[in-house]
């Protein structure tokens, strides 16, 4: 008689599980499900008999309801194997843990998990993070929905479809999900520093490990100072220096700022030479000026080159469009001349040497300079970036209008602070 | 090389420093209205008879303290996160209930608190405590919480004045010290009542909630939690150095001449003859700095453990319609806290001590939580309670449980 089609995962936990003959067996304690299909099917039960737990096959159990109780009934207690890669414990990794619902894009707690009795078997079909379902474990549930009947209310409850969940792992749960953070990976990187600053620092380091490298480099970027702290500070050194690579000197620089120095000279070490002493040299200005901020990923050409020798260029390079608002032509000397906008490149005859149609009257800073007066000459000359050059003329740096926004953001908080 | 020595011993200093804060702050502010009040009430009707008590409690606290910041240090969670991950929904539901309760208690006491303090200076409680209750709810949703909290802690520091006093009040030292390592006790339904309270109020269910999450939001890292020991050891000695005198000059005082306290003028009086005229506003401005700062802290703190542990919104960062639990939490503690202190003919000493018993009762629920908690090895690894803090915290734990029986038992027995 399973004329059960769904029920709560806290109708049946700790309730005592039958034989054929209606002898009490045992107690179930956990449902283990296998996590790699879409909808985890339950496979395993952690069931206590006789003084002693033991995980026993599911295959063999049926669940049915009886005078509104559910019965949990099994024709053998055969122990089963589960790998622990790809298995869920529904009790000890879910309940009452923290899950990401990755519609609303943040992390909730569960309060009970619905499943699904098909006639091929038990699956997770939603998680209830809703307020019924909080009273429902209190066992409060149902008389309140009977006082509230009459008067034409109702407990709001929430589930979220298990597609739309990510369970949390956490080293100390052991739940290793080889696809665990498949679906966090998929969410843009502002929405999962979101996410892995709502979480406590283990979980943060271990979520952010998972991440490929590519995807780690933009969510650092996007974390509050304290997060990134904790992640480069927890993570084993060579992990966060492959991810380091992977950014912007500049942002490397404002980050390594905010850890401890010799955190962060273990860092720079196990980076790659090129880029870490691009890091070192940003460091080494003061926070106020120029330099501090400045970008040294530019791209610049030679006075020489011709219009097509350059588009050529940039099409080897694919540089990120802030990168291209303006293209800065300097001297053998890298010393900075001109400046060509990709309208100019675009307008003008292949042949055509750059040192031709460029801007000889290049608005420039020095990285010496204070912040400040970069404000004054964006707005004046309404410029999406400023090149920056060093004592002796040599174009080192460019300064991208973002920064800028951010470095005046930075300055309005510490005055309202 | 002199240069790098002198360097590391400032990046020495620099890292206890950044460990530092959390313990010692906690510790500053468990020192509120109901603390002074009660201290004062031990001071006044017992003397020096209380002292070992206190001696004993100072131990105790310093090592549940220090589970709580060590739970914070190492698994990176609040305490309600990690009672609802461990124990499950009914059994955070019964912690929750507990931590209600208690903090409720001392929301009504901080209350009392604000009222008495500013009635020393003869303002009416029906202006101070509506304002100061619209200032509490305007600094936790529009103001800077932190600096406000800096602010009130600064306002602490005035309680240095009790030790002053304590010195000026002439006790007998040797008295002093006898009563502080050898014990006494009495049956005496209002000795016993009375040790619950300082107790209650020496070591409180929300600290263990409000230490553990700044501890978290701190960012302690496991290398140095040894240094997050020394800060909260530091500020369990403090806290209780500060009480220490307080029960002192309250003792050479009020006691000796059989004075017993009924407002909290009586307690800012019995300084004036020996530590001059400005001692009872000084005093007063402490308590009235306590007790701000513990209003403000105690709906925070009690909106945060529960908004977290039953997984509702939260956070200061959220409007009212965002996080209605959590903004409820704060907003019925404001006023059904302040509201009963508007009422009529309530002694306002009274009941910061009948706060204090509560916490005091209640404390033992949330004790076993953490002991289960700091003895799971699959939550602290390494860090598990040693035998010796095991031993410590389980003796508080049923000498306060003891303690509520002779409470609950006297009246059958007549004793």
């Amino acid at each position: 008689m399973p004329n059960v089609t769904s029920f709560y995962l806290s109708r049946v936990i700790g309730n005592k599980v039958f034989s054929e003959e209606k002898k009490v067996v045992g107690r179930l304690l956990d449902l283990i499900v296998d996590a790699s299909y879409i909808r985890p099917k339950v496979i395993a039960a952690k069931v206590k008999s006789g003084g002693q737990t033991q995980i026993v096959d599911f295959s063999f159990f049926i669940i049915y309801k009886e005078k509104g109780q559910y019965v949990i009934e099994t024709r053998n207690l055969k122990p089963i194997d589960v790998k622990k890669e790809d298995t869920i414990m529904l009790v000890r990794h879910i309940l009452d843990k923290q899950i990401v619902d990755m519609n609303g894009r943040k992390v909730v707690r569960v309060n009970d998990i619905r499943l699904a009795v098909l006639s091929t078997g038990v699956y997770v079909i939603a998680v209830d993070i809703g307020f019924e379902g909080l009273l429902r474990r209190l066992g409060l549930a149902k008389p309140l929905k009977r006082v509230l009947k009459p008067l034409g209310k109702n407990i709001p409850s929430r589930l979220i479809l298990w597609d739309d969940v990510q369970p949390l792992a956490s080293p100390r749960l052991d739940l290793k999900l080889s696809t665990t953070y498949s679906k966090l990976a998929t969410l843009h990187p502002s929405d999962l520093a979101d996410i892995i600053e709502e979480l406590d620092k283990k979980t943060q380091a271990y979520i952010f490990s998972t991440l490929d490298e590519e995807k780690a480099a933009d969510v650092l970027e996007e974390l509050e100072v304290e997060a990134q702290r904790n992640v480069l500070e927890s993570l084993p050194v060579e992990k966060v220096a492959d991810v380091l690579e992977k950014m912007p000197a500049d942002e490397v620089a404002d980050i390594l700022d905010e850890i401890k120095e010799e955190r962060a000279e273990e860092l720079l070490n196990s980076m790659e030479k090129e880029a870490s002493e691009e890091v070192k040299e940003l460091m080494e200005y003061p926070e106020n000026s120029v330099g501090a901020i400045m970008t040294t990923d530019f791209i610049s050409f030679k006075t020489h080159f011709t219009v097509e020798q350059t588009i050529e260029e940039l099409r080897r390079l694919k540089p990120e469009p802030d990168e291209i608002y303006y293209l800065y032509v300097v001297d053998n000397e890298e010393k900075l001349c001109g400046v060509v906008s990709l309208r100019d490149l675009v307008i003008s005859e292949p042949q055509t040497p750059l040192y031709e149609i460029m801007n000889r009257d290049v608005v420039c800073v020095k990285d010496t300079d204070n912040v400040n007066s970069l404000v004054e000459i964006i707005s004046k000359y309404s410029l999406l970036a400023v090149p920056v050059v060093n004592e002796s003329k040599k174009l080192i740096g460019v300064v991208i209008i973002n920064d800028i926004v951010y470095e005046l953001l930075k300055m309005k908080r510490k005055l309202l602070l | 090389m002199a240069q790098t020595t002198r360097s590391t011993r400032l990046k020495n200093i620099l890292l206890i420093l950044s460990v530092i804060g959390p313990g010692l702050v906690t510790a500053t502010a468990d020192n509120d209205a109901s603390g002074i009040a009660t201290y004062a009430m031990v001071g006044s009707m017992f003397g020096y008879k209380m002292l070992w008590g206190l001696f004993l409690i100072t131990i105790s606290l310093a090592v549940i303290q220090e589970m709580a910041a060590r739970m914070g240090v190492v698994t990176g969670k609040g305490l309600s996160d990690l009672i609802r991950e461990n124990f499950g929904v009914k059994m955070t539901f019964f912690a929750m209930v507990t931590l209600l309760i208690a903090n409720f208690t001392t929301t009504v006491g901080e209350f009392a608190g604000i009222a008495a303090s500013l009635e020393i200076f003869g303002i009416s409680k029906y202006i101070s405590v509506p304002l100061t209750s619209f200032f509490v709810w305007y600094i936790i949703n529009k103001g800077s919480y932190k600096k406000t909290e800096k602010f009130f802690l600064g306002l602490m520091v005035i309680y240095v004045s009790y030790i002053i006093s304590g010195f000026l009040a002439k006790p007998d030292w040797k008295e002093v010290f006898k009563n502080t390592f050898i014990p006494s006790f009495s049956f005496e339904p209002s000795f016993v009542l009375i040790f619950i309270a300082m107790i209650g109020t020496t070591i409180t269910p929300w600290m263990q909630f409000y230490l553990q999450s700044s501890v978290v939001d701190k960012g302690v890292s496991v290398k140095n939690i040894k240094y997050q020991r020394w800060d909260v050891f530091l500020g369990a000695f403090w806290t209780d150095f500060i009480a220490f005198f307080i029960v002192v000059a309250t003792a050479a005082t009020l006691y000796k001449h059989g004075i017993r306290i009924e407002t909290a003028e009586d307690a800012a009086k019995a300084l004036e003859p020996f530590a001059g005229k400005y001692a009872s506003g000084l005093f007063a401005i402490g308590l009235f700095g306590a007790s701000l700062l513990g209003a403000h802290i105690l709906p925070l703190s009690t909106a945060y453990a529960i908004t977290e542990a039953f997984g509702f919104e939260n956070g200061l960062d959220k409007k009212f319609k965002e996080a209605p639990v959590f903004y409820g939490i704060i907003l019925l503690f404001i006023v059904i806290g302040a509201g009963i202190i508007l009422l009529p003919n309530i002694p306002l000493i009274k009941l910061m001590i009948v706060a204090q018993e509560i916490n005091g009762i209640l404390l033992p629920i949330i004790l076993v939580y953490m002991l289960k908690l700091t003895n799971d090895k699959e939550i602290m690894g390494e860090y598990v309670n040693s035998k010796l803090f095991n031993v410590i915290a389980w003796v508080t734990v049923v000498f306060i449980i003891i303690l509520t029986l002779i409470l609950l038992v006297q009246p059958f027995l007549n004793i």
